[in-house]
């Protein structure tokens, strides 16, 4: 018998019923969404597979920006501003990284301002602004700015119109240093304390950096000819062990490693490493033959001893062409190993220093083409990454 | 080995038509953007049907002249340049201009566009006239206090030396001493002597 009288038993079995049916209701019914809190995402430390793009962004220069960038994934994955023919170097340990960019107070007008930003990488916040007596304002090229192999020291070339190489100490945050390197640009950085420049009389200006703000000066051999075949400045170099690999217009390579007495290797052909004969200099310059050219024309694999450079056909005078191809070369054997065509002539190459490396190469509508360094498979695509992407910086190349 | 390198070693039996096409082709791809073809394809478009009332087509009985010029050209850019257009970037005199034309932005060969400021200093280059078979020293001065014009941008490399060779080095901004911003708008190309 039941305990409850029929009303109410009828009444429980109702509300039985419409508990069931509202709870399917529920069930069916998208949740109601919670309450969010705004945030701001914080990066992973930097796999080898994640890499700083610089874009100069030629149509509006004072816009530029540096690109963080997932090249596993092919996804951005922040950006931090860097104005007008800015320069960004990585730290040896990948944590931060340093953009050498010049603005002016009021945009285009006003008090200008060279500056170095200094980045957490994972944050991209800022953690110095150090202001700079000067930079030079020059299409960026990655030796306008270099870091030392422990990273305390950041090089900035400046043109005022006078050369000169500001370093700055990274911990103090201040400028330590202005060397002035008459008649010659840029900075190799080499070890802890030291660069090299390349001067216009074919030598190498040497500076190693000293306490209480001074620097000892050396210059080596005049090791090339200025005037008929000039070295490029984007040429790869290792701060770790001053290892630098200058090549010329024409396709000399000079193995070099730099110091306070810098040693010049005689040079090798990258034409002949192909099995072909020297390209001329300007003394002929009509001749058609397989050259190097580019922007950022070469990238070195540290650990295979490998180096990639963007080679095209053309005449003398044709060195910032964009690259058809993306030759090899092992860098012991002077032979080249691989030969890469790309589908999208390039004028920028770069490498991871992994066991798996990775190649980016670009076009002239800033897309970014990540590759497979050991095939030269087209991995994926970045459409429209940026403007105009002109290097990259993987970390440990230094 | 892949069929172009074949190519290459075979190079003395290629005709020297083939070469000067491909470097040409090749020259041309690798400095232009697909809206700067656009625009000269419609610029062409635009002025064919006028050639024939300009006097620029009667010149044509100098052609073997003009050939003759050409043939002395010290560099591959001046053995093809023209003397007609300096709004393109085969103009004779942009040889080792780097940038904006401010024939394009509202200046011209050797005027900068209202709003800007020449640079007193600049990079020089050394351009073959095909017209009268001399070659020219050229001043390329940029204007400067306004950011990139960004109309029609060329790259000529002839000369063009890294920038431990300063005066020869045409990315270089040169807009010391404006009093301005020495923020980059476009390059002239002034005519500054004979060269040879």
């Amino acid at each position: 018998m039941s305990l409850l009288s029929p009303r109410k038993s009828w009444l429980g079995l109702l509300l039985g019923s419409a508990a069931f049916f509202s709870a399917a209701t529920v069930q069916a019914a998208e949740p109601v969404l919670q309450t969010e809190q705004s945030d701001v995402v914080t990066l992973k430390p930097y796999s080898p597979h994640t890499i700083l793009v610089e874009d100069a962004v030629y149509t509006h220069n004072k816009d530029g920006r540096v690109d963080v960038v997932d090249a596993d994934r092919g996804v951005l994955l922040g950006m931090v501003q860097a104005a007008y023919n800015p320069n960004m170097v990585l730290s040896p340990d990948a944590s931060h990284f340093y953009v050498g960019e010049t603005t002016w107070e009021r945009g285009n007008r006003g008090a200008r301002n060279d500056l170095l930003a200094e980045y957490d990488s994972q944050t991209l916040k800022l953690t110095a602004d150090e202001k700079l007596p000067s930079r030079a304002l020059v299409t960026p090229k990655r030796n306008d700015m270099a870091i030392s192999a422990d990273g305390a020291r950041v090089y900035v070339y400046q043109m005022s119109p006078a050369n000169a190489v500001q370093v700055v100490d990274t911990k103090e945050h201040k400028v330590t240093h202005t060397v002035e390197i008459p008649g010659c640009a840029l900075a190799y950085a080499w070890g802890n304390a030291g660069f090299s420049s390349l001067c216009g009389d074919g030598t190498l200006s040497n500076v190693s950096v000293e306490a209480d703000g001074k620097a000892s000066v050396t210059h080596s051999a005049a090791f090339f000819a200025p005037d008929k075949d000039g070295i490029f400045e984007q040429s790869p170099s290792v701060a770790k062990d001053g290892a630098t690999y200058f090549i010329s217009y024409s396709g000399k390579v000079y193995p070099t490693i730099l110091s306070a007495n810098s040693v010049v290797q005689p040079a090798w052909s990258l034409q002949e490493g192909a099995g072909l004969k020297p390209a001329s200099d300007a003394t002929a310059p009509f001749e058609v033959t397989w050259r190097p050219g580019g922007w950022q024309m070469s990238a070195l694999h540290k650990d295979t001893h490998e180096l990639y450079v963007l080679m095209h056909r053309g005449t003398f005078w044709t060195h910032k062409d964009a690259g058809a191809e993306v030759w090899v070369y092992n860098t012991d054997t002077h032979k080249r190993i691989r030969r890469m065509p790309l589908k999208v002539a390039s004028t920028m190459v770069g490498v991871t220093q992994d066991a798996s490396p990775l190649m980016f190469t670009t076009d002239d509508s800033g897309d970014f083409f990540i590759s497979d360094a050991r095939t030269g498979k087209l991995l994926r695509t970045m459409k429209g990454l940026g403007t105009s992407l002109i290097f990259t910086v993987a970390p440990g190349e230094g | 080995m892949l069929p172009s390198e074949h190519t290459q070693k075979t190079e003395q039996d290629v005709s020297l038509f083939d070469r000067m096409t491909e470097s040409v082709l090749r020259h041309f791809a690798g400095r232009t953007s697909r809206r700067g073809v656009v625009a000269r394809l419609g610029g062409l478009a635009a002025a064919v049907p006028l050639f024939p009332l300009l006097p620029v087509s009667r010149a044509s009985a100098a052609a073997p002249a003009a050939g003759k010029a050409a043939s002395k050209a010290p560099t591959p850019f001046g053995a093809k340049a023209q003397v007609k257009d300096a709004n393109a970037c085969d103009y004779w005199r942009y040889c080792a201009i780097d940038g904006n034309l401010c024939t394009s932005c509202g200046g011209g060969v050797h005027s900068c566009p209202p709003g800007t400021a020449p640079s007193p200093t600049s990079w020089i280059g050394s351009c073959y006239n095909p017209q009268d078979g001399n070659s020219y020293m050229i001043a390329y001065r940029d204007c400067c206090g306004q950011d990139s014009c960004n109309e029609v941008t060329c790259l000529g490399t002839d000369g063009d030396q890294p920038s431990y060779r300063p005066m020869a080095n045409n990315d270089i901004i040169w807009c010391f001493g404006t009093g301005t911003s020495e923020m980059y708008n476009c390059s002239t190309a002034a005519v500054v002597g004979k060269a040879s």
